[in-house]
């Protein structure tokens, strides 16, 4: 090894050139050095190194650094550097370092690259990894280039690939500062990916920390924040291949992992300190917050499954470095992470422990919580220190709301015992502010089902002996003969089991969590129905979320055998046989097969006369204008076949007609064969009408924002999807409309034929005029059965907010008021009742503290009722506002983001500002302002009230659907 | 010239087939022949619509006299037991391999540092059986990622450029959406300002000016929808369309229908773009899809602030929003409609505009296109 003249000529060299220069610079002088570090890993060694002289960027030197090896990896190194003259060197450490930091120290300074780049031996760079590290380096003269790592699962079934951080490289950019992108310093870290300017290395003398682990998280967090600009690039650039079986294996012992958690902690340490000197308290911030949302989660998901000593060594180490994490970042987590590390500091290991079961288990609720002044709390204890209050508060998570059969209740095994065939089983299971009460009829099942879904033809159940409220939980007490648990052997190896808890008949399911390890030991005696061979015994594990499973324990010889067996010809042709069994039937049923069912099939079945079809709101709903015909329908005692359909449930639907499921071959059946559809949104956009059949299109409001092909959506569309689109349209006979804004806005954007439109009015708003008839008639406003059913008392006025659909993206249905709903309370709560409606897309929380003051009625199906409930309407751009205009009550329009939603989003017919017949607020202290007396803004507002009505509500006259029915089916009139 | 002199070699669909791919590779072709490249534009067949090139100061060959053998790839059993089907595929698969050896022979002919351009995906087909072996090989994408991603090149860019020297898209955003394809040797090159014209638009005559074939992708149907909310605000102003196509008369009915018949002029196909651009004060680019358009550059070239759907990477990267044009949401005409109405409202504004369009649109000039070129020749050798 010639490490003498490697460091001479270190010496000797002149600087690098400048970043931005072209060409390949002074002779012998590669533009990129790869620093392949190397221990005991001969055999892998030439294939990373192969990947660096198979690089398109053929300017490219390998340095590989041997850690002292003692598997002959330096003599592969060196055989290949005898191979490729001038592209390979090799050179060792004196002594074996132990790490990864020493071996790469040593590459930079043997680099004669004007770029270095890391390579671990086990891994490889992508073919065109250094090519676009240099493009990128030397068009912008970042001083450190990163891209996208994967992490490739070598040994998985199908090579599975994991990208690393993806978003980080979703496009090029270069930073000035780190600043602008905490998240690359605070989550990739690692120094592999990258390509730095050597001499940028050299003169801010970066180099790695040396015995200690986690090196790179110092080097990369160094490299980050000196770096004058970083250019990051969407390439993929490196395989870090992972060998799972190898990972799995390598469960070190408690002193180990104790040491690593104390390595972590003072590499953390030495890039606060880094952050500090350099003033970069943004990602001092933003790594507080990644350290409870991500490293702490790590090890606390690890606590289960550890014994007491271990648990106490970490909590103390944990708990040192706590103390340096800025409060404020527990505000930017989720509620679970910032409640684990706060009983982590305290430790409170009582509640700690299920709190952890929760950030295992996401939605699970695993503390009884407690209420307080009208907010929820995790747990009854430290609400006395602020900060703890504030932390444990989890009202925003809603479990106030929730019915039991919605709540994954954490289920504590407590003992374990088996003898025989026979496992006695018992625990306790959480009761969330007593949603179980105390006389609930109780009843229990213990079920134990395969895990792998495809394997799982039977599950077997148990019922619980016994069940009882001991204190804030539910205990039980169960035992189940395995002798009954028939598995079929090998394929369904592991059995899962869960207890399913009746509450008044209502059932709730929960997993068993074995909290402390050694709880559940002890091999029972199994007979697999593929005999004994396979299997003779089951033992209890528990899974990696804490729930107790049980695993076939195989028969060694006998599992060669079978093993053999399961990969042999035979075999293989069976499973390839199940799997298309399988696939052919998920085609069967899938939806292009029930789509030609319908055409081909029903369609050609006869009309049925008197067969309608009803659907409100593609089934979600019994509700609106379909509703309102049928009730009609009803009322006139006419003679006819009704069908509704329903997506979710039929719950909620009439007792005295057909439900049937959307999208079930009875509904496409019933469709093909109706003589007529009545529906206010649409029917599956893929079913052809038949000609026989007439489609009443209700539709379900007029029109603010722009619809149909006046939104860009649409009109981006090619020619032959618009006219595939018009055609799902030119299915309506018949579209009803309330005014001639309809005419203008709706019908010319879905690009309706004059003859289609039906000026009627809509049926569901006949309650309304007549509300307001009768009002008018006797000067008294009837609250009806509704108002007794939400229990508001006379004395108060209602108000109803319907605000319009909000979509937050990524998923999310969780919408946030905007307004401060305890004040509002607080403020109104003698005078007035709110009732709360969001879309039925989005759903609220609100707090208990708001009880009989605020109430969430978005799970009332139709909006009529509520509309002639409330004494004034709150909304922003809802067409609600064009129906309860009919009942001439106050309305307020709360536009707090109007200029956004009106210009940036699809863009609306009208200027609200101008015709809104009510006062248009942008900020809550305006709306509280005007809400102060509803009579005086239902004078002031009474001419653009009238004129509002004149304009868009002139066909709802009360008469809807009396016409509707005398149009289309009084022929079915008895008699 | 301070580079080596190359022999480049352009490949595409056709040497002359009437489009923007065509008018391109010449305008380079004819740029690399002016700094001393030894060039060759090779078309793989006859076009169906051709393009008059005028005298070229480089050889063309083109591979096919009559257009190869159409055969689609062989689906499920029935497609492959299909005899006629598979003996016009054994057709195909034996002219191709007799073409590629006739590159291949082009190319042994080529000084070392030759560069290979091919320009369309279909071409790289011919390419990629030809022995390249010592050539540096570039596979362009000319269009948007998002607009080729809704045809079949989506899939036979990724199949055929996977292994070239360099994929080249139009812009930086366009090569980063192919990289996360998977595309790894992406990288990109804008397209060069076709002219410069010596005098501006005086911006005296109020015009708007739309020019591009009356197809579904360059949008003319939005472009009315959008005209009809701004006409009635500026009685005074006209709506020029250059340009025909197959949807002519259906646009023609929708502007009767929408009452425009008095301010929309359809001034047909002009052989004098730059005058047509002349007569405007305003632009308008109302496309579905773009890649780097032409049109827009050299209204900015003449002086002419734009009001454009941002319906491409290539469109943002031209028009700095709010500098020298204006930008609206893809197929948001009501927008659109509003940036019409803030240029043809202030005089003021368009002056400046336009201004600013003129000097900043000159970043692609060809100079410093030709520049980039060379330098990435240089790069992928190293």
């Amino acid at each position: 090894m010639d490490q003498p003249r490697a460091h001479a000529e270190q010496e000797t060299e002149p600087a690098a050139s400048p970043a931005g220069t072209e060409g390949a610079g002074e002779a012998g002088r590669p533009a990129v050095s790869v620093v392949v570090i190397v221990y005991n890993d001969a055999a892998r060694l030439p294939t990373a190194v192969r990947s660096v002289l198979d690089q398109t960027l053929r300017d490219v030197e390998v340095v590989v650094v041997d850690d002292r090896s003692t598997d002959g990896s330096y003599e592969v190194a060196r055989r290949l550097a005898a191979a490729h003259p001038g592209r390979v060197r090799a050179c060792r450490l004196p002594e074996n370092s132990g790490g990864c930091g020493a071996p790469r120290n040593r590459g930079i300074t043997e680099a004669r690259g004007t770029y270095v780049v890391f390579l671990d031996s086990d891994d490889v760079l992508e073919r065109n990894a250094c090519r676009n590290f240099l493009e990128a380096a030397e068009t912008t003269g970042a001083d450190l280039v990163s891209g996208l790592c994967v992490r490739v699962h070598v040994d998985a079934r199908a090579r599975k690939e994991v990208k690393w951080y993806p978003w980080l490289y979703e496009r090029t950019r270069t930073l000035e500062s780190v600043s602008e992108l905490p998240d690359l310093l605070v989550f990739d870290t690692l120094s592999t990916n990258k390509c730095y300017r050597r001499q940028f290395l050299l003169d801010e003398d970066l180099r790695f920390p040396v015995g200690i682990h986690y090196e790179d998280l110092l080097f990369s967090a160094q490299a980050y924040a000196t770096a004058r600009s970083i250019t990051l690039i969407p390439n993929r650039v490196y395989d870090w291949r992972v060998a799972d079986k190898a990972e799995a294996k390598s469960i070190s012992n408690r002193r180990d992992e104790i040491a690593n958690f104390t390595h972590r902690m003072e590499i953390h340490r030495r890039v606060d300190r880094l952050l500090a000197d350099r003033g970069l308290l943004d990602l001092k911030f933003a790594k507080d917050v990644k350290f409870l949302k991500h490293d702490l989660v790590l090890h606390l998901r690890e606590l289960p499954f550890r014994d007491a000593a271990y648990r106490e060594e970490f909590a103390a180490i944990a708990r040192r470095y706590l103390e340096s994490i800025d409060r404020a970042a527990f505000d930017e987590t989720e509620p679970i992470h910032a409640i684990c590390a706060y009983l982590l500091q305290v430790a409170d290991w009582d509640n700690l422990l299920p709190a952890v079961d929760t950030l295992t288990n996401r939605d699970k609720i695993s503390s009884p919580l407690v209420e307080r002044d009208g907010r929820v709390y995790w747990c009854a204890e430290h609400l006395d220190d602020p900060f703890g209050r504030h932390v444990l508060d989890v009202t925003g998570l809603g479990h106030h709301i929730k019915a039991v059969d919605r709540m994954f209740l954490r289920n504590a095994l407590t003992s374990y015992e088996s003898s025989g065939t026979t496992v006695r089983l018992a625990g306790r299971v959480t009761n969330p502010l007593g949603v179980i009460p105390p006389g609930a009829r109780l009843a229990g099942e213990l079920e134990f089902y395969a895990r792998r879904p495809g394997v799982r033809f039977q599950t077997f159940r148990f019922p619980v002996a016994t069940l009882w409220h001991a204190g804030e939980a539910i205990a039980w007490e169960g035992s189940a003969d395995l002798a009954a648990v028939r598995p079929l052997g090998i394929v369904d190896a592991v059995w899962d089991v869960r207890l399913h808890l009746d509450v008044d008949g209502v059932r709730t399911t929960t997993r068993l969590t074995a909290a402390e390890p050694g709880l559940a030991e002890g091999r029972l005696p199994v007979r697999p129905r593929l005999s004994r061979l396979v299997a003779d015994r089951i033992e209890p594990v528990v899974s990696s979320r804490g729930h107790l499973s049980f695993r076939l324990v195989p028969d060694k010889k006998a599992n060669v055998l079978v093993l053999r067996g399961v990969h042999g010809r035979a075999a293989t042709l069976a499973k390839s046989g199940y799997r298309r069994a399988r696939s052919l039937r998920k085609d069967l049923t899938s939806g292009d097969t029930k789509i030609r069912l319908y055409h081909e099939v029903f369609s050609r079945l006869p009309v049925r006369k008197g067969l309608v079809v009803f659907e409100s709101h593609l089934g979600r709903q019994y509700s609106d204008s379909p509703r309102a015909i049928y009730e009609e329908m009803r009322r006139q005692g006419l003679e006819f076949e009704p069908v509704w359909a329903y997506a979710d449930g039929p719950a909620g639907f009439p007792d005295d007609a057909t439900l049937v499921r959307r999208w079930s071959l009875p509904y496409l059946r019933a469709l093909a064969q109706a003589e007529f559809w009545v529906d206010n949104q649409s029917y599956p956009l893929k079913l052809t009408k038949r000609p026989e059949t007439t489609y009443i299109q209700t539709w379900h409001g007029s029109a603010l924002k722009r619809m149909g092909f006046d939104e860009a959506e649409w009109k981006l569309k090619s020619r032959e999807e618009q006219a595939e689109q018009q055609r799902t349209l030119d299915r309506f006979d018949r579209f009803l409309i309330r005014s001639e804004h309809d005419v203008h806005t709706l019908a010319r954007a879905f690009r309706l034929q004059e003859r289609t439109l039906l000026r009627v009015g809509y049926p569901r708003n006949d309650a309304l005029v007549r509300a307001r008839w009768s009002e008018e008639g006797d000067g008294r406003r009837e609250r009806g059965p509704l108002a007794a059913e939400l229990g508001i008392p006379e004395d108060r006025q209602i108000l109803l907010y319907a605000p319009t659909f909000r979509s937050r993206g990524n998923g999310q249905k969780r919408f946030e008021l905007p307004f401060d709903v305890e004040r509002f309370a607080d403020t109104f709560g003698d005078r007035y009742v709110l009732l709360v409606r969001s879309h039925y897309l989005n759903h609220v929380v609100l707090p208990p503290s708001v009880r009989g003051r605020v109430l969430d009625v978005t799970s009332y199906h139709d909006m009529t009722p509520l509309l002639a409930l409330a004494d004034g309407l709150i909304t922003d751009y809802s067409s609600v506002m064009f129906d309860y205009a009919l009942l001439d009550r106050p309305m307020f329009f709360f536009a707090y983001d109007y200029d956004a939603y009106v210009h940036e989003d699809r863009g609306t017919y009208f200027d609200l500002l101008e015709r809104a017949p009510g006062p248009v607020v942008r900020t809550e202290d305006e709306l509280h302002t005007v809400l102060g007396s509803l009579e005086e803004q239902s004078v002031k507002y009474a001419p653009r009230r009238e004129q509002f009505l004149a304009d868009f509500g002139e066909y709802d006259r009360g008469t809807a659907a009396r016409s509707v029915v005398d149009q289309f089916f009084g022929q079915w009139r008895r008699g | 010239m301070t580079g080596p002199q190359r022999d480049v070699f352009f490949v595409s669909n056709s040497v002359d087939e009437l489009g923007g791919v065509t008018s391109w590779s010449h305008q380079m072709a004819r740029l690399f022949t002016g700094r001393g490249h030894r060039v060759h534009v090779v078309g793989i067949t006859e076009p169906a619509v051709p393009q008059e090139l005028g005298e070229l100061p480089y050889p063309t060959t083109t591979l096919y006299d009559v257009h190869p053998p159409r055969v689609g790839p062989a689906r499920g059993l029935r497609g492959r037991l299909d005899v006629a089907e598979r003996r016009l595929r054994a057709e195909r698969a034996a002219g191709m391999r007799e073409k590629a050896a006739e590159l291949t022979a082009l190319f042994r002919a080529a000084r070392p540092g030759a560069v290979v351009i091919v320009t369309q995906v279909w071409a790289m087909e011919w390419v990629e059986l030809a022995d390249t072996t010592g050539l540096t090989v570039i596979g362009m994408s000319h269009e948007s990622f998002e607009y080729s991603r809704k045809t079949s090149r989506f899939r036979r860019v990724r199949k055929h450029y996977k292994d070239v020297d360099r994929m080249l898209a139009l812009t930086r955003e366009d090569a980063d959406l192919w990289i996360r394809q998977g595309m790894d040797n992406a990288s990109y090159m804008p397209n060069p300002l076709p002219f410069v014209p010596e005098v501006p638009s005086p911006r005296i005559e109020n015009a708007v000016v739309s020019v591009g074939r009356l197809t579904d992708q360059k949008g003319i149907d939005m472009l009315l929808d959008a005209w009809s909310e701004v006409a009635p605000l500026h009685p005074d102003w006209r709506l020029r369309i250059y340009g025909s196509g197959e949807d002519e008369e259906i646009l023609r009915k929708q502007c009767t229908a929408l009452g425009l018949d008095d301010s929309v002029d359809w001034m047909g196909r002009t052989s004098d773009v730059p005058g047509a651009l002349r007569g405007g004060s305003v632009f308008v680019l109302s496309s579905r899809g773009e890649g780097f358009p032409l049109a827009l550059m050299e209204a900015m070239a003449t002086g002419l602030p734009c009001a454009a759907f941002d319906c491409a990477p290539g469109v943002h990267e031209i028009v700095r929003d709010g500098e020298d044009g204006l930008l609206a949401t893809l197929g948001n005409t009501g927008e659109l409609a509003r940036r019409l109405d803030t240029l043809m409202s202030d005089k003021a504004l368009r002056d400046a505009m336009g201004d600013a369009a003129r000097a900043n649109v000159r970043r692609f000039t060809t100079d410093e296109v030709v520049r980039r070129w060379e330098d990435l020749f240089a790069f992928l050798e190293r």
